[in-house]
């Protein structure tokens, strides 16, 4: 059994206990163990190498003792090793992955397949030189964060992310033969990032914009004081800076993403790579943003709450799988969007997408007066959104025009900010729970703030100081299209969700699907 | 100032228990007289001359600062507390509160993943109980404070068993 190794996943009947690449917590903990090799390795060498003794006279006497005591450490590490390793197994059967660990203290966790929000193969550069990949995946379930598995070969994990991914689509194994590997659902590309346009996106971010205005405030300082000697203070600044943007570029490096009947697929990764899959209907809300000086070249930034992602740049990691696109041309924000929100609810999705993005109201309408909430483009002007009213121009100078929101027939779009531009959607059924504020200062200009919980991650939506009237009739139509929509959605598992032409390319016809739900084009 | 409200018109609120004014005001002493005391220790080491740094002026000005702020908000809890209210929708939970900063929230019963019953010394006391709803959202602050507990037992019953009915996932 121990012989085994961790390969054919599906190629075991159900309920077969796994264990991961007996190499793994060598991989893991390399580090330990390159800091114990150093240490001691290179006082040896430089005593070697300027002739002296190996040990000083003191220590001579005691060799034996001090090599058996060195022995005794790395044996014992060597052990607790070999028994993480042992102790470490996995199953997937019945609808639950189940992960098995520790020796001492016993831990049994289990994620139920059908709450699977999101899958990554992750591999840090050293797995990747062994060929080896770590399995994370996020389940909704308890609150706990990801289940993870390390390491696997990298085939076994793409074959265990498969099989996972199968299962929870709600596909069935073959009774006949259980023994058959579930086929990796076929992809096709959607889009990439050249590495240029990933560079010039770093150099025009905001943190570049601040790098360049304290690189100038130092010199105009060095040259009125005459003093130099303050730039030793600003190396660990520029170490920082450098290190964020290598962080920057080498995760997202080489981002392409690609559709499956199982979700949205990103890779990305210079020297660590991340293969993400992101089921469909896993996406709470999204957000489409662009800096100031990413306008010049047309450029916008997409990122996603997804349940289990956690929150906002609390980590470098966090933030880049939030990332659904580091850097794209309009042309790619759309064919995202279109991944994302499959059917967009409008006629015209272009127009109104397109609005939302870059749209402006007209500076004379009193768009209070325009029907507000809940109509879905039309012939509107400014693709239907629903602005601030005039009156609030005090308050927001620059943003009252752009400032709005506007609902199709599937998702709430928000947009706001008229320099740091930003666009949310929420799909209906994905609003947990709504709320307006309304302070004193707003109560004056009778408008109102609404806020749309989602999931923790770096989407925020909330309407801002929308008209009081316009607010209102929004809370109530988006409760209503908020509980419509959660009633058309019935099962967790997709494929008896999604149109049945999406997925009649992998999946064999007599599998039982639900056909009741409409039309929808993708 | 019973303005325009932001709430959704045609809803009979139910409101929370009177006596939660009283728990608003045990919150209200513990935190502020005891702020209040501190600020005000100053005062007494100035006169007694062991600090002479400090000008006696300050010295009271700030604790009178902040007496003046808790009166201030002293006043303001028999109103806050009449301003909470809850309704039981069909489909959803409103609950609002404010009179200031005004809000007014949705919980669609779907969405709770689960109901939580509080109570601290001073709600045992007066029979009070807080009722908490969660959702997959964190940001989601649903709150009824100053429930008589046999109506928060009622509403978490009430409340579980049209969640349940109507459970959806994420």
């Amino acid at each position: 059994m121990a012989t085994e190794g961790p390969g054919q996943v599906s190629g075991k009947p159900d309920g077969e206990w796994l264990r991961v690449h007996p190499a793994s917590p060598f991989i893991r903990g390399w580090v330990a163990l390159a800091a114990i090799g150093y240490f001691f390795g290179r006082d040896t060498f430089e005593r070697l190498l300027q002739g002296r003794p190996l040990m000083d006279d003191m220590f001579a006497g005691r060799v034996p003792f001090l090599v058996a005591g060195g022995g005794l450490v790395l044996l014992l590490s060597v052990l607790g090793f070999i028994m993480t390793w042992y102790f470490t197994r996995y199953q997937v059967a019945e609808g639950y992955v189940r992960v098995n660990t520790g020796f001492l203290f016993k831990q049994q966790r289990q994620a139920r397949l059908d709450r699977v929000q999101a899958i990554d193969i992750v591999q840090p550069l050293l797995a990747r030189v062994f060929g080896l990949a770590e399995l994370k995946f996020e389940v909704a379930d308890a609150g706990e964060s990801a289940v993870r598995l390390a390491y696997l070969r990298i085939d076994d994990a793409r074959q265990l992310r498969a099989t996972i991914l199968a299962r929870a689509a709600g596909l069935e194994p073959d009774p006949e033969r259980p023994e058959a590997a579930l086929p990796e659902a076929p992809e096709f590309p959607v889009l990439a990032v050249p590495p240029s346009r990933l560079v010039g996106s770093l150099l025009l971010s905001e943190q570049s914009f601040f790098v360049v205005l304290g690189a100038v405030a130092s010199v105009v300082l060095s040259t009125i004081t005459d003093n130099r000697s303050f730039y030793f203070y600003l190396i660990p600044a520029v170490l920082g800076l450098a290190a964020a943007y290598w962080g920057s570029f080498n995760k997202g490096y080489n981002f392409t993403a690609a559709i499956s009947p199982d979700g949205i697929r990103l890779r990305y990764g210079l020297l660590d790579t991340q293969a993400q899959t992101l089921p469909p209907g896993r996406i709470q809300a999204l957000k489409v943003t662009q800096p100031p000086l990413w306008r010049i070249f047309g450029w916008y930034r997409m990122q996603v709450n997804v349940a289990g992602y956690g929150g906002p740049g609390s980590n470098g990691e966090a933030a880049s799988r939030t990332t659904i696109l580091p850097v794209g041309v309009l042309a790619d924000v759309m064919r995202m969007l279109s991944l994302v929100l499959p059917d967009p609810g409008t006629a015209d999705p272009a127009r109104v997408f397109g609005a939302g993005l870059t749209g402006l109201a007209p500076a004379g309408a009193a768009s209070g007066a325009e029907t507000p909430a809940g109509v879905s483009s039309g012939g509107a002007p400014d693709g239907g959104f629903v602005t601030s009213p005039r009156r609030v121009r005090l308050l927001a100078p620059l943003g009252w025009r752009r400032n709005g929101f506007a609902a199709t027939d599937t998702a709430l779009l928000i947009r706001s900010g008229r320099l740091w531009r930003e666009l949310v959607v929420v799909p209906h059924q994905r609003t947990q729970s709504m709320a307006l504020h309304q302070g004193p200062l707003a109560r004056r200009f009778r408008v109102a703030d609404l806020v749309l919980h989602t999931t923790a991650g770096p989407v925020s939506p909330r309407v801002i100081q929308a008209g009081l009237d316009e607010a209102r009739a929004l809370f109530d139509a988006q409760a209503a299209r908020a509980r419509e929509a959660r009633k058309r959605q019935t099962s967790e598992q997709w494929l008896a969700q999604v149109a049945p032409e999406a997925t009649a390319d992998r999946h064999t016809p007599d599998h039982p699907q639900n056909h009741e739900e409409g039309p929808q084009h993708g | 100032m019973r303005t325009e409200a932001i709430d959704p018109p045609g809803i009979s609120w139910l409101r929370v228990s009177p006596k939660y004014v009283t728990v608003r005001l045990v919150e209200w002493a513990v935190g502020n007289l005891i702020a209040v005391g501190l600020l005000s220790l100053p005062i007494v080491f100035t006169l007694a001359g062991w600090w002479v740094w400090l000008p006696l002026w300050l010295a009271i000005t700030v604790p009178a600062v902040m007496l003046l702020l808790a009166v201030w908000r002293l006043l303001l809890i028999p109103r806050q507390v009449r301003a909470i209210g809850y309704a039981e929708r069909d489909d959803d939970l409103l609950i609002r509160s404010g009179i200031f900063f005004q809000r007014t929230l949705v919980v669609p019963y779907g969405r709770m993943q689960y109901v939580d019953i509080g109570v601290g010394p001073v709600e045992r006391a007066l029979g009070l109980c807080t009722l908490k709803l969660h959702t997959a959202s964190a940001g989601t602050n649903a709150e009824i404070p100053g429930l008589p507990a046999d109506e928060g037992a009622r509403l978490r019953e009430q409340l579980s068993a049209r969640g349940a009915a109507r459970l959806a996932g994420l």
